[in-house]
């Protein structure tokens, strides 16, 4: 029998065959639409735990899934199938694969943490829903996130040197998320940013000279000099060194705590 | 004036009501149907209380031998009432061991019956030795082990299922319990005493811990001891190839069927009204509620009264009732019957 409310189906749980013939009769295309089944058949007891060792996710367990979360979120009110309900429901049952069918949206979080001041538990969703992305980043479930590219970048320079020069920050997050910083400022946003900070008026409509009076020297004057010299804090050397060992220990002692 | 009240039953409410009698300088018979005192929770082996969580043979026989100490208080163990004539302020009973009592008020602290899960026969009791109910667990905590009742193994993984017997018109109980999600989280936290290793999880429509018992029975038991809370009314209970039983049903949160195999299964099982209370509202001339429960008269004004003058009802004979509430009731009767031994000598004088 063909399903009509194939919405309500994960696609990957449809089955259909685009040439079917039975007894003589074509069945071919949605005709022949079967489902596999897709019962929930175990729990897995650790997957709470291991969610909980993540920095956020520490109380999730108090969920009793009275849905304040989901329907003060910012993003449900955008998109329904973004749930962090559901997504706590899954962590504390242990339901990783049903979890998993929702990689390509966890991390729309905008942490509003409006599900964080309702939470009548004090779940903190807003937490739950960093945990689960720094978890899907560390198995491999996703791509390593912008946002995570650009913390490596900031605190590998802190270690290195004690301090971070902006550009050489945005300099390397462009190159490792591929962003050519060529075309953002000829055709992209940062062309826009700029002239906008700076007031520019559009070339065709005002002089040369108006241009070039606003033109700023001193500023990328020294962002360049910071970029060849690249100042450290005095006597760095060793406190990075510490500081990197400290922080990879708290990483090692995490992993352990899940 | 007859200064004696007649009360049967001696469980809880009943025990509460004679310390009650007694303590205003009454005398009381009191009249049980088993041999030994203090109702359900000495008789089905309870384990700890709620919310004292002192032991039920201690704080339940704490109750009996206050009583049974008792100078003004007169014991009829494995007894009935037979007959009941006179009225208010004047009753005449007959008992089944031939004894006749005179007494001026008469209290009904008759309790109730444990649901029999047989009447949930898709739920596998009686079919699987591992599917048991509260009681039987509660005998477990009381022994000091939880074991699958068919070869004593630990279960590595227990679910309990709540509202069996309460809150289904498929089977003519259309009340709610009241106390089977405090029990089930109380037990659930004993099972983790117990066995810390064992994973228990309890599927539920609502839960109804009412009061104080919220956060210091479900909360403590979801986040200290973690309890696993399913939203899921269960289908049936089978067996699987392996030998685990296997619970399935639909879990309302995700949408979807499930089938998970479980070791021990366990129902929360509610409280019926007395098999016995036909027989005792012909015995002693009192109306019923329409699910079987002794009826009450107007309770504002006449509190614990039953449908006859006189007489009086409560505890678990009443509706699902708590211990704590039962106790209270018992107070609240003896309150009503002193009374009543009062009334006939104010009418006269």
């Amino acid at each position: 029998m063909p399903i009509h409310e194939k919405s309500l189906v994960a696609a990957d749980d449809l089955l259909t065959h685009d040439k079917l013939v039975i007894d003589g009769v074509d069945v071919s295309g949605h005709w022949n639409t079967m489902m596999k089944p897709r019962y929930v058949s175990d729990y897995d007891a650790d997957f709470q735990k291991t969610i909980q060792a993540y920095p956020g996710g520490e109380n999730v367990h108090r969920c009793w899934q009275c849905g304040s979360c989901t329907n003060s979120c910012t993003m449900y009110a955008i998109n329904t199938d973004f749930n962090p309900r559901y997504w706590i429901y899954l962590v504390n049952l242990g339901l990783k694969e049903e979890l998993l069918k929702d990689r390509d949206i966890i991390w729309q979080c905008v942490s509003c943490n409006k599900c964080t001041n309702i939470c009548p538990k004090d779940v903190r969703p807003e937490g739950v829903m960093k945990a689960l992305q720094h978890w899907m980043e560390d198995e491999g479930h996703v791509a390593t996130s912008p946002s995570t590219l650009f913390d490596e970048e900031f605190t590998r320079q802190c270690f290195d040197r004690g301090r971070i020069e902006d550009t050489e920050v945005i300099a390397n997050f462009f190159r490792r998320t591929g962003q050519s910083i060529v075309d953002l400022l000829r055709t992209g946003w940062l062309g826009i940013m700029i002239a906008r900070m700076n007031k520019w008026p559009l070339l065709g409509r005002a002089g040369l000279g108006t241009f070039l009076k606003r033109m700023p020297v001193t500023g990328p004057l020294k962002m360049g000099l910071m970029m060849v010299f690249k100042p450290r804090t005095r006597n760095w050397a060793r406190t990075g060194e510490v500081l990197r060992q400290y922080v990879e220990e708290q990483k090692r002692l995490l992993k352990t705590k899940a | 004036m007859i200064d004696t009240v007649l009360i049967v039953g001696a469980g809880p409410t009943g025990l509460s009501t004679a310390a009650g009698v007694s303590s205003a300088g009454r005398k009381v018979v009191l009249v049980e149907k088993e041999k030994v005192l203090g109702g359900a929770p000495i008789l089905s082996r309870y384990a700890k209380l709620v919310p004292s969580g002192e032991w039920a043979k201690d704080a339940i026989g704490r109750m009996v031998k206050r009583v049974e100490s008792d100078a003004r208080v007169t014991i009829h163990r494995g007894a009935k009432v037979a007959r009941l004539t006179g009225d208010a302020g004047d009753f005449t009973a007959t008992l089944s061991d031939g004894a006749e009592v005179r007494a001026g008020a008469v209290i009904l602290a008759t309790g109730f019956t444990h649901f029999d899960s047989i009447n949930k026969p898709e739920w596998g009791f009686g079919t699987f030795e591992d599917v048991v109910t509260t009681t039987q667990v509660e005998q477990m905590v009381a022994a000091g082990k939880i074991a699958c009742p068919s070869d004593g193994r630990t279960p590595a993984r227990v679910c309990i299922l709540l509202c069996v017997g309460s809150r289904d018109r498929q089977i003519g109980r259309e009340w709610c319990s009241k106390i089977c999600c405090t029990v089930s989280a109380n037990l659930a936290m004993e099972i983790k005493e117990l066995a810390p290793k064992t994973d228990v999880y309890i599927y539920y429509m609502d839960i109804r811990t009412f009061g104080l018992y919220e956060d210091k029975y479900y909360w403590r038991s979801q986040e200290e001891f973690r309890i696993k809370y399913v939203k899921a009314r269960i289908a049936e209970v089978t067996r699987g190839p392996d030998g685990r039983l296997l619970v399935k049903g639909e879990d309302t949160l995700v949408k979807r069927p499930i089938v998970i195999p479980f070791d021990l299964v366990v129902h929360a099982i509610g409280m019926d009204p007395n098999l016995d209370n036909p027989e005792i509202a012909k015995v002693f001339g009192v109306g019923l509620e329409k699910h079987g429960f002794i009826d009450r008269a107007e309770h504002y004004t006449s509190s614990f009264a039953s449908t006859r003058r006189g007489i009086y009802v409560g505890g678990a004979a009443l509706a699902p009732e708590d211990i704590d509430s039962c106790i209270s009731h018992g107070l609240a009767m003896a309150m009503r019957a002193v009374g009543d031994l009062h009334a006939p000598a104010q009418a006269a004088a």
